[in-house]
């Protein structure tokens, strides 16, 4: 069980390190978009456009990275002081009752929707803009099923956390 | 069945204060809310299968790709030691005066905020450099926390500022939306921009209100400050002025670039991360260490601020489903006193909400549903967009939850008291109550300079 | 939805239905025009059919309409067919095509041309029913900075145009270039862009245009009378008894009248507040700068022709309609526009 948590970890951690390069070429793309443009008058939407798609690589693809380094804020007013061992029910529940359903309803909710842009290999509808917004769009399966697959690895550390506690207790 | 739609939003609430990740927590209740409501047939199954298009409205909303940007040249300031090198040489050269110190904490920290937008960061360099030297010259505890904390969120208020790039983006819907159910159709449009011009002249008088605080403490309670300067300090203007170069720079590459059009505010936030990464590699700030460092974290603040969007908009969507909005419409127009009573209601509501909640959280889920209805009574969409701004930084400071707070109880010796802090900031609450009370009687101090420009 | 009227004699269903549009709730014109829809069907209807209008982003985003009706899980939508081109290269000759035909025309080729069969065969495949949902009459070229002296003053230009119109700016040199619609003013008012185009006069002045730019040029050769659309999911439509689909037409066929007339009103209206009350100079195009833009169109147009079979399909009825009513209108509208 454990090895399958620990996979899953590895997996979305990757995941989180690979598309945070994207920060970065956000910030130099955007920056040749605006010297381009006022310096030398020149400029492609197809430029402007790929800056969103980096953007969304960065948010939905770092969710399940940002949620193992319990960078999801969380309103800590009694958190903070709560023990150990109630901070990992919590954890356990809130896993169980929140991040699971929301990224099942994602992935079943968003399936039909991506794959619908695949047929059609939808593009962009401004002028000279990217053909990909089939490829866009999937990052919105890419982000629930690795939040899922996220809550799945969380559910086997909690639990497994919460039985070893009891037997040292 | 529209009271489902109140015992939904007290659900979150209740649900959030156990501190399971708020975007989750958002989204989870929700949806048993809409599991519930579909089962029992109080709830229109159809709704919920609008979310994939709502996602990929967010996806697609180029306006907020200036929030990872602005993350981004906030990090990489920071691992540049900018405010390090800058308040050294301003409280070198102001430690003569009795309040100098405390002078240059506050100036530091406003062209700290005006280069950058992260709150975090700066209590954080403050508390670690310059708490220390405060007491040692003879500061009290209590002045000289509170003092670091308020200057700490001057970032939220003083552009660029990411609360105001996420308020931007919600009034300005709500402003169309506004206008166009009162059939009355105002030329005036709000953007992100906008709100950047609007909350300048509030942040610096805001700023003047600290140091005039801190001249008050001086000459009535001079027993908060030192009995002297330091005479022996001779700091140098030429130091001073190399270290004020870099965020003079970043400020009028980000802020100029806006004001004199060369570009959006999402543009300049670019602008302004390429050159906050020019000024880190110039001061050999920047490897690769770094500069993974710089990409994770921003990332992960990325990621964070968009999990609570998404939470948000599955929350708001149940809400609407249950017929929620409808019934707060109905509560706000019948209230006595038309629209100043509303928007006080609303104030104290978000101060409140600011007791449990982060700036982003009530962005998203309390603005979206009141500023419609507020603007529909009345309220100027800009003034309420630096009255909500400012409510939102106050919530920085009000103990006992206020992340200004915690950052500093972070990096704070054990000598000083929590309680320390909290009488601390107390006065700069009351400062910022009182900017609001002030900006509520004289809104041209919000609208002027948009006005002129 | 569908629920029983329990207290009805006759078992007669109830319809309640949702339509998203594209536009922000009750935008001038353009937003008006599903309210008055809503109305108009609810009445006619004695509320078997009630129809409760979402803005842009209420439910969904403006320019998600299309896919929520396509998939169900909304029953109608308002919005413009060149926004699904996307998806969809042929949609917007049902919309727009630049130096095309004008309202009157393509309301024309629509109900009496065989127009509407195309676009009914072209949405097929989404189970998306299309009906006319109006139109917003000529446009105007848009608010611009600076003078345009010749077709070199295009070179270079940043302007905000989206669809074909901008796809042929960019051929003449010009550079479009993608903005939020909050975006729109202060980018102008601050220089970021050159210039933009929006509707007309009606709904630029409503949003402050001129406040941002002196100069509004004439005329709207991008968007010469853009149609709008109502598009009804299939499925939802067929389950609706014979009579309350007659409803749903005949008050697509209204609105689509109606909302070209609420234009045609205002639009000179703003006008004249524009030219006497806030000094904007309104000016022609040079001639050079025509030529070039139509002869873009030309090269645009062919190339859609050539990528797309559907695209090629319709232009030929379009084109095959669209000179023959040229050829009249040159001899009667156009001839008495200089009588008069
Ligand atoms: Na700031
Ligand atoms: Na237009």
């Amino acid at each position: 069980m454990s090895s399958i948590s620990l996979l899953i970890d590895k997996l979305n951690s990757y995941l989180g390190k690979f598309v945070s390069f994207a920060t970065i070429l956000m910030a130099l793309i955007m920056f040749a978009v605006v010297v381009l443009r006022y310096g030398f008058n020149v400029g492609w939407i197809a430029m402007q456009e790929s800056i969103t798609y980096l953007h969304a690589a960065v948010f939905l693809m770092g969710a399940a990275y940002t949620y193992q380094h319990d960078a999801h804020v969380r309103v800590d007013v009694f958190y903070r002081r709560f023990s150990a061992r109630n901070k990992t029910l919590i954890n356990l529940i809130g896993t169980l009752f929140f991040m699971l359903p929301t990224s099942v309803f994602i992935t079943w909710a968003c399936y039909d929707y991506v794959v619908e842009s695949w047929k059609l290999k939808e593009a962009s509808m401004e002028p000279g803009g990217l053909p990909f917004i089939y490829i866009l769009k999937s990052f919105l399966l890419v982000f629930s099923l690795s939040l899922f697959l996220q809550a799945v690895s969380e559910l086997i550390k909690h639990s497994l956390a919460l039985i070893t506690n009891e037997v040292s207790a | 069945m529209e009271w489902l739609a109140l015992v939904l939003f007290v659900a979150v609430c209740a649900a959030l204060l156990f501190g399971y990740p708020v975007a989750l927590t958002l989204a989870g209740v929700s949806l048993i809310f809409a599991g519930l409501g579909i089962v029992t047939n109080t709830f229109d199954a159809s709704y919920m299968l609008t979310v994939p298009n709502r996602l990929f409205g967010i996806v697609n909303n180029t306006t907020l790709i200036a929030v990872p940007l602005f993350v981004f040249m906030g990090v990489v300031l920071e691992k540049a030691k900018i405010a390090e090198d800058l308040l050294i040489s301003m409280s070198t050269l102001m430690g003569r005066f009795r309040i100098g110190l405390g002078f240059s904490v506050v100036i530091v920290g406003m062209l700290l905020a005006a280069s950058t937008g992260i709150v975090g960061a700066t209590v954080v360099t403050m508390g670690l450099l310059s708490l220390p030297t405060m007491l040692k010259r003879g500061y009290s505890p209590q002045l000289a926390t509170g003092t670091i904390c308020a200057t700490g969120t001057l970032g939220q208020i003083i552009p660029p500022s990411i609360a105001l790039v996420l308020l931007g983006d919600v009034l300005g819907n709500a402003y169309q939306k506004a206008q166009l159910d009162m059939g009355i159709f105002s030329p005036d449009s709000v953007s992100v921009g906008d709100l950047f011009v609007g909350a300048l002249v509030p942040g610096l008088v805001l700023v003047l209100m600290y140091l005039t605080y801190l001249i008050f403490v001086g000459i009535f309670h001079s027993n908060h400050v030192p009995e002297s300067g330091q005479t022996n300090e001779h700091g140098s203007v030429l130091s001073l002025l190399i270290a004020l170069l870099p965020p003079l720079l970043l400020i009028i590459a980000v802020l100029g670039s806006i004001l004199f059009g060369f570009a959006t505010p999402t543009e300049a936030a670019g602008v302004g991360a390429v050159g906050a990464l020019i000024l880190a590699v110039t001061k050999r700030a920047l490897n690769v260490d770094n500069l993974k460092h710089i990409m994770r974290e921003t990332t992960k603040v990325t990621s964070m601020v968009f999990l609570i969007l998404i939470g948000a908009s599955i929350f708001s969507l149940v809400f609407r489903g249950f017929g929620g909005e409808e019934l707060l419409k109905g509560f706000f127009s019948d209230l006595p006193g038309g629209m100043f009573s509303a928007v006080f209601i609303v104030m104290l509501i978000i101060f409140l909400l600011g007791f449990i909640l982060d700036f982003i959280e009530i962005t998203f889920v309390v603005v979206p549903i009141v500023a419609p209805i507020l603007i529909t009574l009345g309220a100027d969409p800009l003034w309420l967009g630096i009255m909500i701004a400012i409510n939102l930084q106050t919530s920085f400071l009000t103990p006992p939850f206020g992340f200004a707070l915690f950052y500093l109880r972070g990096v704070a010796s054990e000598v000083i008291k929590t309680e320390q802090i909290y009488r601390g900031v107390m006065p700069f609450i009351g400062i910022q109550l009182l900017l609001l009370i002030i900006i509520a009687a004289f809104p041209e101090l919000v609208t002027w300079l948009p006005d002129l420009l | 939805t569908e629920e029983q009227a329990q207290d009805q004699p006759l078992q007669q269903q109830i319809y309640d239905w949702k339509l998203v549009t594209s536009w922000p709730k009750n935008f001038p014109g353009l937003g008006r025009a599903p309210e008055t829809f809503a109305k108009y069907v609810n009445e006619m209807s004695g509320g078997r059919l009630t129809i409760t209008v979402y803005g842009a982003g209420e439910l969904v985003p403006g320019f998600e309409v299309f896919n929520a009706v396509s998939s169900g899980s909304i029953e109608m939508g308002h919005a413009g067919a060149y926004y699904w081109k996307g998806k969809i290269p042929a949609a917007p000759i049902f919309s727009a095509i630049p130096f095309g035909m004008n309202a009157n025309e393509m309301s024309a080729w629509l109900h009496y041309g065989g127009g509407l069969e195309l676009w009914r065969e072209l949405y097929k495949p989404f189970g998306v029913i299309p009906f006319a949902g109006g139109s917003t009459g000529v446009q105007m070229a848009g608010w611009f900075k600076k003078e345009i002296k010749s077709i070199d003053d295009l070179q270079g230009l940043k302007m905000r145009m989206p669809g074909l119109g901008g796809e042929v700016l960019k051929q003449v040199g010009a550079l479009p270039v993608t903005l939020t619609g909050g975006e729109i003013f202060s980018s102008l008012q601050s220089g970021a862009i050159d210039a933009t185009e929006w509707v007309g006069p009606y709904n630029d002045k409503t949003f402050g245009l001129h406040k941002a730019a002196t100069i509004y040029y004439t005329s709207g050769w991008h968007e010469p009378g853009t149609t709008l659309e109502f598009i009804v999911n299939e499925s939802a439509y067929t389950s609706l008894p014979d009579d309350l689909q007659k409803i749903i037409e005949v008050a697509t066929r209204a609105v689509n009248q109606d909302m070209l007339d609420e234009y045609t009103n205002a639009n000179f209206l703003a006008m004249q507040q524009l030219i006497e009350e806030h000094g904007v100079q309104v000016k022609t195009l040079p001639e050079d700068v025509m030529v070039a833009l139509r002869q873009a169109t030309d090269e645009v147009i062919a190339q859609k022709r050539a990528e797309d079979p559907m695209f090629e399909k319709i232009y030929a009825a379009y084109d095959t309609f669209f000179e023959g009513v040229k050829a009249y209108h040159t001899l009667s509208e156009q001839a008495y526009y200089e009588n008069r």
